[in-house]
């Protein structure tokens, strides 16, 4: 395990709300940078792009922007360091990074798209599983 | 001594050995172990003299144990017994177990069973009587006026734990490699009442295992011939086939000659052996009870609707076990619905698949399958659609299914089994009107047509219980079968079915002199040509005999299939009877059993289904739907009684539920169903079958006999048919079934 536990440690709680933002804000900027490295050891160059983990990444932020509570808002950003820890340390494999962050977002189902525009719910929702 | 023994119990758990030596050292039998763990017991007598002085305290009403009630027919039959001091009033005739568990006590036993007839032998349920020299067996002693029953008694206490140990003597020590573990009267009642050591050294007896068959596994070493299995063979199964052999210790449960048990209900004896000699063989070693989620269901396999309990662990149905319901199937199952099971995890359809060109099968995506199917069916005229849900269907995807096609402008729906031109206009002609239960109000039956032994053996199990309870005679016409209680073979077709109408048959009189006469038809005659006739004959006789009055209606109709009841209340009734020979399209919700032979060759058949049976060959689409055990839905049974199953497993692989495909069909289809969830379907079902709404509740069918035409004239004279060919394989879940093609070739062996 050469993963580095000191990146673990947990910091202090953030006092304010702002506080957290600038927290976040320095957890994308660290993962920016570290896409290369994960383009690299996972040799993603065929399949994604760059940009589009980027936008990934900002999306997986984003999709907590409700969040107020700054505790929730640093168990989140500890539980993105550590994701993003195992990534860079390679504790995954290549179909994990394709199957979370590239076609876990639009899904396996190419042919979505303005086809679906104008069928109901119900039948989105069959599309996708019987449970709903 | 009792000094002596209070004292070393103390000093042994406080650990004070030297005490303890010099203790012993006074106590003469210090020699001798002690089998009993509480001192008390040691000398009874003793105990209960120093217990005598303390004033007796208020014992407050304990409820009746597991809902027990007691009907008085008539008050001056009521009596009183006193139960640990407790009064109660229960009717003459029931026996001092009976009293108890009115009382609330529950009193350990082994051969007792409510069902059953008494066997009093294993001797687990002594209670102490006052006034009586010994403990009594209470399940074979009945309640006297004033008695007064002590359940919690030293002496009871004792008697049950030396029964425990004799019985213990022979039992092999084999729980963890046992099936019945954690469901095991003996370990239950072993942990409660018995002793916490064991004073046996010699060898146990060993017993040769015994083959009944593909369904019941047998460790005969386990058994403690309670003779449980052998009264339910005799009494409720109708079969003599086991029987107890040998005396003393040498005694066993047995086939009395190498000879495997014929019983269509043969797997009740695992639920009822206390303990686990008597096993399911399909079930040996693949889950412990504890591991296994249960979900209390609805038996799908013929149209009577058993209770039924869907064991299952993670996405697999590891065991079908049945529900008390004293109304349909009191507490027994037939082997078909409890060894099913193996049925759904074969031959399943998981994918929706298109037929190429080259006649293979490719699997697609719901899109595009589903698109496929809308443009086809927008190529042929309203009138060449044709719909048929199949034996399996729930109501709600009828529903949905008869309402999509007319919403095409078809109305060529119908459900497999029910004939051409079904009659659905009354509801009593074609339920079980005198309902499952009051079957066992009838003195005489009259069976046309029908083979309730193989066609709803829990339909058989009650009929065969009145015959027992009260001779009530049976007549039957149709083709020679067999039956497990005495009946009057009378004929094999119509022929003598006029003769009674006309009053020419001697049966006649019979049906005459009948207090409460019921006729049951098969459901296989709605097959027949000329079955408006066969009805009004049925009819006349009905009217002769006095069959159907205010207080009693005993014209019924044996259903075959879960879906038919429903599915006639639904009214899915084609427009022409030969629709199939003129159809295009043709959409088959699992319906494997319509004859497709005169479908015309460049139809486009739709199969939407759980299973590859037999309408798969001839299908150019394929739907996946999910099974019974997969979903939420209605049944109707045959007496009109709703039920519902709900989902104990995930559906298989990209399978969707039945109506749920055929809402998405109507969308891709330009023809958008008004329902998107169960709620607004069964919304639906209610304006059209408010019935099917009211779960669990019977809904008695509005008679009015008299209102239909009497036709003679074209009866024809072709002898009735079976309908059921194979009991074990009746259905695209029990066809699919290892165990049930085990029975048909091993059972059926003529
Ligand atoms: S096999 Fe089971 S039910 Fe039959 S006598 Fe033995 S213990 Fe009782
Ligand atoms: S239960 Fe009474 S003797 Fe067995």
């Amino acid at each position: 395990m050469a993963f580095n536990l000191k990146g673990i440690r947990v910091p202090p709680n953030s006092a304010t709300l702002q506080e957290a933002r600038n927290r976040t804000f320095d957890f994308f900027r660290q993962a920016c940078r570290s896409i290369p490295t994960i383009m690299e050891i996972y040799n993603l160059h065929d399949v994604v792009t760059v940009s589009e983990i980027r936008s990934t990444i900002s999306s997986e932020i984003r999709k907590n922007a409700h969040i107020t509570n700054t505790k929730v808002i640093d168990m989140l950003l500890f539980k993105g360091m550590e994701e993003l820890g195992n990534i860079v340390e390679h504790a995954k494999q290549r179909h994990h990074i394709i199957g979370q962050y590239v076609l876990g977002r639009r899904g396996l189902i190419q042919d979505v798209g303005d086809k679906d525009q104008d069928i109901s719910d119900f039948l989105k929702k069959f599309y996708n599983s019987n449970y709903f | 001594m009792g000094l002596g023994l209070l004292a070393l119990r103390s000093s042994r758990a406080s650990a004070l050995s030297r005490f303890y030596r010099v203790l012993a050292s006074q106590n003469p039998c210090n020699g001798v172990r002690g089998i009993v763990s509480t001192p008390e017991l040691q000398n009874a007598e003793a105990a209960a003299a120093a217990a005598q002085p303390e004033p007796t305290p208020v014992i407050p009403p304990r409820t009746p144990v597991a809902g027990a009630r007691v009907q008085f027919a008539n008050p001056e039959d009521a009596i009183e017994v006193f139960v640990d001091g407790y009064p109660v009033k229960i009717p003459k005739g029931f026996t001092v177990l009976q009293a108890c568990e009115v009382a609330g006590v529950d009193i350990p036993r082994f051969c007792y069973h409510s069902r059953l007839s008494v066997a009093g032998n294993c001797r687990m349920c002594l209670v102490e009587v006052e006034k009586s020299p010994k403990p009594v067996a209470s399940c074979a002693m009945p309640a006297l006026p004033g008695m007064k029953i002590k359940t919690d008694t030293p002496v009871a206490k004792k008697a049950r734990e030396g029964v425990m140990e004799f019985l213990l003597m022979n039992h092999p020590l084999d729980c963890p490699i046992c099936d019945q573990g954690g469901e095991c009267d003996l370990q239950d009642q072993s942990m409660a009442f018995g002793s916490d050591r064991g004073r046996f050294t010699e060898m146990k007896r060993s017993v040769v295992d015994k083959n009944l068959g593909p369904l019941v596994k047998t460790v005969m070493t386990r058994c403690i011939q309670c003779t449980r299995c052998v009264r339910f063979a005799t009494e409720v199964a109708g079969v003599q086939d086991l029987g107890m052999l040998g005396r003393g210790s040498g005694e066993e449960i047995g086939t009395y000659v190498e000879k495997l048990m014929t019983s269509e209900l043969s797997g009740n004896v695992i639920d009822i052996c206390p303990v686990g000699a008597l096993t399911s063989k399909p079930f040996a070693f693949k889950a412990r009870n504890w591991e296994l989620k249960g979900t209390e269901s609805i038996d799908v396999t013929d149209a009577v609707g058993s209770n039924i309990r869907i064991d299952s662990r993670g996405p697999e149905v590891m065991r079908i076990v049945p529900r008390l319901n004293e109304d349909i199937n009191e507490e027994w199952i037939s082997d078909k619905t409890r060894f099913c099971y193996d049925g759904l995890k074969r031959q399943r359809l998981n994918d929706p698949m298109i037929r190429g060109s080259d006649g293979r099968f490719k699997a697609v995506s719901w899109r595009d399958a589903l698109a496929v199917v809308a443009e086809v069916v927008h190529q042929v005229k309203p009138e060449e659609i044709v719909g048929v849900a199949g034996q399996l269907s729930d109501a709600e995807s009828m529903m949905a299914l008869k309402d999509l096609l007319n919403k095409m402008g078809s109305n060529n729906v119908w459900c497999e089994g029910n004939g051409n031109l079904p009659q659905t206009d009354l509801r009593s002609g074609f339920l079980l009107n005198s309902n499952i239960s009051g079957l066992e109000k009838a003195d005489v039956f009259l069976l046309i047509g029908s083979q309730p032994r193989v066609e709803a053996p829990m339909v058989n199990a009650r009929i065969r219980k009145t015959v027992r309870a009260t001779q009530a005679k049976v007549g039957y016409i149709g083709p020679p079968t067999d039956f497990n209680y005495n009946h009057q073979h009378l004929g094999t077709g119509p022929q003598t079915l006029l003769e009674i109408a006309e009053g020419r048959h001697p049966f006649c009189s019979v049906l005459l002199n009948a207090k409460n006469p019921a006729i049951i038809v098969g459901a296989g005659l709605f097959e027949r040509k000329d079955k408006d006739s066969v009805f009004s004959a049925v009819e006349t006789i009905a009217k002769l005999g006095k069959v159907v009055r205010p207080d009693w209606n005993g014209l019924n109709v044996l259903l075959l299939n879960a879906a038919q009841a429903a599915a006639l209340d639904l009214g899915l009734v084609p427009e022409s009877s030969d629709s199939i020979e003129s159809a295009k399209f043709l959409y088959l919700m699992g319906a494997d059993d319509v004859n497709l032979e005169k479908l015309p060759a460049d139809a486009f058949v739709v199969y939407q289904g759980h299973h590859g049976d037999r309408s798969v060959y001839r299908a150019n689409v394929i739907f996946p739907a999910s099974a019974f055990t997969e979903k939420e839905g209605t049944y109707e049974n045959t007496e009109g009684c709703t039920q519902q199953t709900l989902p104990a497993v995930p559906t298989v692989g990209d399978a969707r539920d039945d109506w749920k495909i055929i809402r998405a069909l109507s969308e891709v289809a330009g023809v958008r169903l008004p329902y998107d969830t169960l709620g607004a379907i069964r919304a639906r079902i209610k304006a059209v079958a408010p019935n099917l709404l009211h779960t669990d509740e019977r809904e008695p069918a509005i008679d009015s006999t008299t209102l239909k035409p009497e036709l003679f004239q074209k009866i024809s004279m072709a002898p009735f048919g079976t309908s059921v060919e194979n009991f074990y394989m009746t259905d695209s879940i029990t066809r699919a079934s290892k165990i049930m093609a085990q029975c048909s070739t091993m059972l059926l062996k003529k």
